[in-house]
C-alpha cells in the first residue's frame, strides 16, 4: 500500500498525465529551468516514481560525485516521507535503493560511446539493466545534435528513455516555437518538455511540450521548501 | 666515511616483485669489492644473497626487510639501500626513499612496467626522488627494453630517454652501446668483471645514431651549451651531454634509462658509473625542517658538518642488544657521546654506539656526518622521530604511512605462546607503523592489520620462529547484532512466594522497533501499578538484557520498551524482583517480536582503472555488495558501494589480482542491516558449534 501511495503520488500524474509514460521507450524527456530552481530534485521525484514500480533508474551526473547524488534521493524520499506521514522510510529505501544506480563524469570526459561502453559492462555482467537513464548537467549547446541523436539511438536500442536537465538563462528568449533556446535546434528529438518558472516566491511547472492539449492541467507549483510537487 | 660531500650518493633500489633489485645489489657489491663471492637470491648453495639476511628472505626468496649497506666507485662512497618488492612491505619503501637522494628504479624488459612500479614511482614522486632507470633481464626471452622505456612515457608519464642500447636481446643479448661515448661495452670474465671497450657493431649503428639524436635533443632543454654546440654542428664531448642530462635529472624532468642484465653480470657497472655522474650528492638535494620556535616555518638545512645537528630515524630495528635505530644525519654530525634532543618527546639522549651496517653486519663508527646513514643502540625512539642538538628546535616531516588493508584473528595456542605472542606484536608493530595489532572490544578477539596477507604470514611466521609463539589465524569475528521487527506486548509475572520473604513483581506493556537508537525505555504506567521507586529497577532488568540478545546472544539494539502496567505485593516486591520481572518481560515480548539478525554494511570504495570496473562490480556483486554507482576519472574511476563486512575479507587479494595490482580500495562503517535469511540460518548453525565446542 506504501509504495502504491506514493506512486499514486508521481509528480508526472499530478501534473495530469493519465500514465507517466509520457516519454516512450526511446523517447526523450527534459526539465528545464535557471541554475538552482529545481531541477534536479524534480527529476529525482520522477526517478523515486520508476524505483518505486520496481523499474532500474540509471542517473548520470556531470555535475555531482556519487555522495552528493545519493544524498539528493535521500533528501527528496525523506521529505515524501514527511509530507506523507511514511514511517517504516529505512525499510522502504532499502527495498527500492537497488533500483537505482549512479555514474558520475566530469563534463569533458563524457561521450556516447563512453557511456554505451559502461552500460554495456553493468548490463553483460548483469549487475544492473537500467529501465530510464537521466543525464543530469549536460550543457546543451549547438554542437549537442550528434551526441544527442547518438543518444537516441543508444536509447532505442536499450529499449530505454531518457530524461536530461536543461539549464536555461534569464536573458534568453524563447525560440518561435515556444521552446527555450537551448531546445531550438534539437526539440525534435524531445517527447516532452517541463520547465520550472520562478515568479516571486512561487516556482510553476509548466509543460512545454508532451502531456494533455490544455496546458493549465499542467501548471502546477513546486513548494521550495521541500522541492517536492504540490497537491493541487 | 668519506668527507667531500659531492663524492656521496644516498641511493635506494626499487622495483615491482622480481625485477632483480637483490641481484643487481649483489652485483654492485660485488665490483665494488665489497663482496668476494656473488650468490644467487634462491640459489642452489643456500647461501643466498648478501641484502636478504633474514633465513625467511632466504627461504622464500624475497626481499622482506629494507637493508643498508655502502661501496666505494670511481671515488665515490655510494650508500645503497635494497628495497623489497611486494606492496605487502611497502613501508620499508616509504621510509627508505624518505631519507634518500636518488634512486634506480629497476624494470624488467618482459614484464615492463607492472604495478608495483606505478607504487614506487608514486614513492619517488611524493619525496621528489630523481631516479635513474635500469632495465634489467634483457637476456631473457621477450625481452624488448624499447617497450619498457614508451611504458615509462606513457604509464608513468616520464621523460624517459635510453643512454644505451643492447647489443643482442635474449640469449644472444652480449653488452651494451653507450649512446654518450658512442662506444659497446662487452662483459668478460667469470663474473663480468673485465670490461671491454669496442667499436660499435655495423648492424647496430644506425639505430645507435637515431638514438643518439634522440638523446641529444631531450638533454640540449637542459643546456644553453649544448644546443649551441648542436646549431652549429660542432662536435658533443660527453662531459657537456652528461652535465646537461645530470641537470635534467635533478630537476625530475628526464628520466635516463639504462640496460642490462644483472644475473647475467652485463652493464652493472655503467650503471654504476651513470649513479655517480648523474644522481645528485646530499648538497645537491633541498631538504626542509619546520622550526616549532617560528610557527613551524619552513627551514632549508645544508649540508654542513658544522651546522647545529639535525637527524631523522627512519628505521628501527629491535635485537639482541637491544634497539637498533637506522638515521640520516640531513645537517651537522652525530658523535659517540654527544646529548642530542629527541623533539617529539623532548627527552634527552646520549648517543653511545654508532654503527654503519652492510647488510646485517655492523661496523662501529665515531661520527655520522651530514649527508650519510648510520644506526645508533640504545635510544628508544618512534620512526620517523627527529633529533637535533639543543641549540635549535627543528623538526622534520615523517614518512607516509598508508592503512592497513587487511585484518586477521590470531588466537595463541596456550597461555605461554600468549605471553610471547603479546611481546612479538609490541615489538613488530614498533617496529612497522603499517603493522597494527588490538583486541576487539566486542569479540575478545586480537586482530592483526597489515599491507596484505603476506605481510601477515610473514609476521605470523616470525612469531613462531623468534618468539616460540603458536597461533591459529582466521576471519576477525563480525560484530552482529539483534533486533526486532514489530511491536510485541509483554505481561511477565515474577513470583516467589514459597514461604518467608520472597519476590514478586509484575510488569507488562509492550517493545516496538526504533530507528535511530540503541533503546528507548517509556514509563506510562498510571495509578501507581508499580511503584515509582521500581521504574529505574524496570529499566535496568530490560536493559540488562541487551548485550545478550535472547536469539543468538548477539547485542540487541532498536529497541524501544513502554511499560503501561503491571503490580506489586507491599511485602515481596523490591527492586530486584522488578529487575527479574522485567528480563522475563523482555524475554517474553522479544520472541514475539520477530528478531532479526543485523550485520555491519560497509560503504566500500574501490579506486581502479577503467578496464577492471566491469570486473571489479563483478567481485562487489559476488560478496552481496550493492552497488552505489561509479564516479569517472580519467583513466580511473571509483565505485562505491555496500558490502556485508562479513564478505569483506581477503577482498584485498582479490582485488590486487583482479586489477593486476593496481586497484585499491577503501571501507568504512555505513549502517547495519537485515542479514538474508539463509545467512541467518548459516550463523545460527555457528553459534552452535561454537557453544558445543565450549562445552
Amino acid at each position: 500500500m506504501l509504495k502504491n501511495d506514493l506512486i499514486l503520488r508521481n509528480p508526472l500524474r499530478l501534473m495530469g498525465h493519465e500514465n507517466e509514460a509520457i516519454v516512450p521507450q526511446g523517447g526523450f524527456g527534459a526539465v528545464l529551468a535557471r541554475a538552482g530552481v529545481g531541477k534536479t530534485a524534480l527529476i529525482v521525484q520522477v526517478a523515486l516514481n520508476t524505483m518505486l514500480q520496481q523499474k532500474n533508474v540509471l542517473h548520470v551526473s556531470l555535475d555531482d560525485p556519487v555522495d552528493k547524488v545519493n544524498l539528493w534521493y535521500q533528501e527528496v524520499l525523506n521529505s515524501l516521507a514527511s509530507q506523507y506521514h511514511v514511517r517504516q522510510i529505512k525499510e522502504l529505501w532499502e527495498s527500492i535503493q537497488m533500483h537505482r544506480f549512479i555514474m558520475t563524469f566530469k563534463v569533458e570526459g563524457f561521450s556516447v560511446p563512453k557511456l554505451e561502453e559502461r552500460v554495456k559492462d553493468l548490463t553483460e555482467q548483469q549487475i544492473f539493466n537500467p529501465h530510464m537513464v537521466i543525464i543530469d548537467g549536460l550543457p546543451f549547446d549547438e554542437r549537442l545534435r550528434t551526441p544527442l541523436e547518438g543518444l537516441k539511438t543508444f536509447s532505442v536500442n536499450h529499449r530505454l528513455h531518457l530524461w536530461f536537465t536543461v539549464t536555461t538563462h534569464r536573458h534568453q528568449t524563447p525560440g518561435e516555437d515556444g521552446l527555450p533556446v537551448q531546445l531550438s535546434a534539437v526539440g525534435d528529438l524531445f517527447d516532452a518538455a517541463i520547465e520550472l518558472q520562478p515568479e516571486g516566491k512561487k516556482i510553476h511547472i509548466r509543460c512545454l511540450k508532451g502531456g494533455p492539449e490544455a496546458s493549465e492541467a499542467c501548471d502546477q507549483l513546486l513548494d521550495p521548501s521541500t522541492m517536492l510537487i504540490q497537491e493541487p | 666515511m668519506a668527507t667531500r660531500i659531492e663524492k656521496i650518493r644516498n641511493i635506494g633500489i626499487s622495483a615491482h616483485i622480481d625485477s632483480g633489485k637483490t641481484t643487481l645489489t649483489e652485483r654492485i657489491l660485488f665490483y665494488t669489492k665489497r663482496i668476494h663471492a656473488i650468490h644467487d637470491v634462491k640459489g642452489k648453495d643456500g647461501v643466498g644473497a648478501t641484502m636478504d639476511s633474514m633465513e625467511l628472505e632466504k627461504e622464500r626468496g624475497i626481499t622482506i626487510a629494507s637493508a643498508a649497506t655502502y661501496c666505494e666507485w670511481n671515488n665515490h662512497e655510494i650508500n645503497i639501500i635494497d628495497t623489497p618488492g611486494h606492496v605487502d612491505f611497502t613501508i620499508e619503501v616509504e621510509r627508505s626513499l624518505r631519507v634518500l637522494d636518488g634512486a634506480i628504479l629497476v624494470l624488467c624488459s618482459v614484464g615492463g612496467v607492472q604495478s608495483q612500479s606505478i607504487t614506487v614511482d608514486q614513492q619517488m614522486k611524493r619525496y621528489k626522488v630523481p631516479c635513474i632507470a635500469f632495465i634489467n633481464k634483457c637476456d631473457r626471452s621477450g625481452a624488448n627494453p624499447f617497450r619498457v622505456v614508451a611504458q615509462l612515457k606513457d604509464k608513468l608519464g616520464h621523460n624517459a630517454v635510453a643512454l644505451q642500447i643492447p647489443v643482442g636481446l635474449e640469449a644472444d643479448h652480449e653488452g651494451i652501446v653507450d649512446l654518450v661515448t658512442m662506444k659497446a661495452i662487452y662483459f668478460n670474465g667469470d663474473s663480468g668483471e673485465t670490461i671491454r671497450v669496442e667499436e660499435i657493431p655495423e648492424s647496430l649503428m644506425g639505430l645507435a645514431m637515431e638514438k643518439r639524436e634522440v638523446l641529444i635533443d631531450a638533454a640540449t632543454l637542459f643546456s644553453d651549451e649544448l644546443t649551441e654546440a648542436v646549431l652549429e654542428e660542432a662536435p658533443i664531448p660527453a662531459e657537456m651531454l652528461i652535465d646537461a642530462v645530470r641537470k635534467g635529472t635533478l630537476e625530475r624532468k628526464i628520466t635516463p634509462v639504462f640496460m642490462g642484465s644483472a644475473y647475467k653480470n652485463k652493464a652493472v657497472q655503467p650503471l654504476l658509473d651513470a649513479v655517480t655522474q648523474l644522481l645528485p650528492c646530499p648538497a645537491d638535494v633541498s631538504n626542509q625542517a619546520l622550526d616549532l620556535d617560528q610557527d613551524e616555518a619552513q627551514v632549508t638545512l645544508t649540508s654542513d658538518a658544522a651546522q647545529p645537528t639535525v637527524a631523522l630515524a627512519f628505521k628501527l630495528e629491535d635485537g639482541q642488544y637491544g634497539q637498533l635505530t637506522y638515521i640520516r644525519v640531513y645537517q651537522g654530525a652525530l658523535k659517540k657521546g654527544d646529548t642530542v634532543v629527541n623533539v617529539r618527546t623532548g627527552r634527552k639522549v646520549k648517543i653511545g654506539r654508532l654503527v654503519r651496517m652492510h647488510a646485517n653486519q655492523m661496523e662501529d663508527i665515531s661520527e655520522i656526518s651530514a649527508g650519510y646513514i648510520g644506526a645508533l643502540f640504545g635510544v628508544d625512539c618512534a620512526s620517523g622521530d627527529t633529533f637535533t642538538d639543543r641549540s635549535v628546535n627543528l623538526t622534520m616531516t615523517s614518512m607516509y604511512v598508508p592503512e592497513p588493508v587487511i585484518s586477521l584473528a590470531i588466537v595463541p595456542k596456550d597461555n605461554k605462546a600468549e605471553i610471547n605472542m603479546s611481546k612479538a606484536l609490541n615489538r613488530f608493530s614498533k617496529e612497522d607503523p603499517t603493522f597494527r595489532t588490538y583486541v576487539s572490544e566486542e569479540t575478545g578477539d586480537t586482530i592483526i592489520s597489515g599491507m596484505g596477507e603476506l605481510h601477515l604470514d610473514v609476521y605470523i611466521e616470525r612469531m613462531r620462529r623468534e618468539y616460540n609463539a603458536e597461533v591459529t589465524s582466521g576471519a576477525p569475528r563480525v560484530a552482529y547484532r539483534e533486533t526486532i521487527t514489530r511491536r510485541a506486548e509483554f505481561n511477565y509475572t515474577h513470583k516467589k512466594q514459597t514461604g518467608g520473604s520472597g519476590q514478586y513483581g509484575r510488569v507488562a506493556g509492550y517493545m516496538e522497533p526504533v530507528n535511530g537508537e540503541e533503546f528507548s525505555f517509556v514509563n506510562e504506567v498510571s495509578g501507581g501499578s508499580i511503584p515509582t521507586q521500581f521504574i529505574a529497577a524496570c529499566e535496568k532488568g530490560f536493559r540488562n538484557c541487551l548485550p545478550k540478545g535472547p536469539k543468538m546472544e548477539f547485542p540487541v539494539t532498536g529497541v524501544k520498551v513502554v511499560i503501561n502496567d503491571g503490580a506489586s505485593h507491599s511485602v515481596d516486591s523490591s527492586e530486584m524482583a522488578f529487575q527479574a520481572a522485567a528480563r522475563g518481560a523482555f524475554l517474553e515480548g522479544y520472541m514475539k517480536a520477530a528478531p532479526v539478525i543485523h550485520e555491519p554494511i560497509m560503504k566500500v570504495a574501490v579506486e581502479t582503472p577503467t578496464e577492471f570496473q566491469g570486473g571489479v562490480m563483478g567481485s562487489l556483486n559476488q560478496r552481496r555488495g550493492m552497488i552505489i554507482g561509479s564516479q569517472d576519472e580519467g583513466p580511473m574511476c571509483v565505485i562505491e558501494s555496500q558490502v556485508p563486512l562479513a564478505e569483506m575479507f581477503g577482498y584485498s587479494t582479490v582485488l590486487r589480482s583482479l586489477t593486476q595490482g593496481k586497484a585499491q580500495f577503501t571501507m568504512e562503517f555505513a549502517t547495519y542491516r537485515q542479514v538474508p535469511q539463509s545467512i541467518s540460518e548459516e550463523i545460527a548453525k555457528k553459534r552452535q558449534e561454537e557453544k558445543k565446542n565450549v562445552a
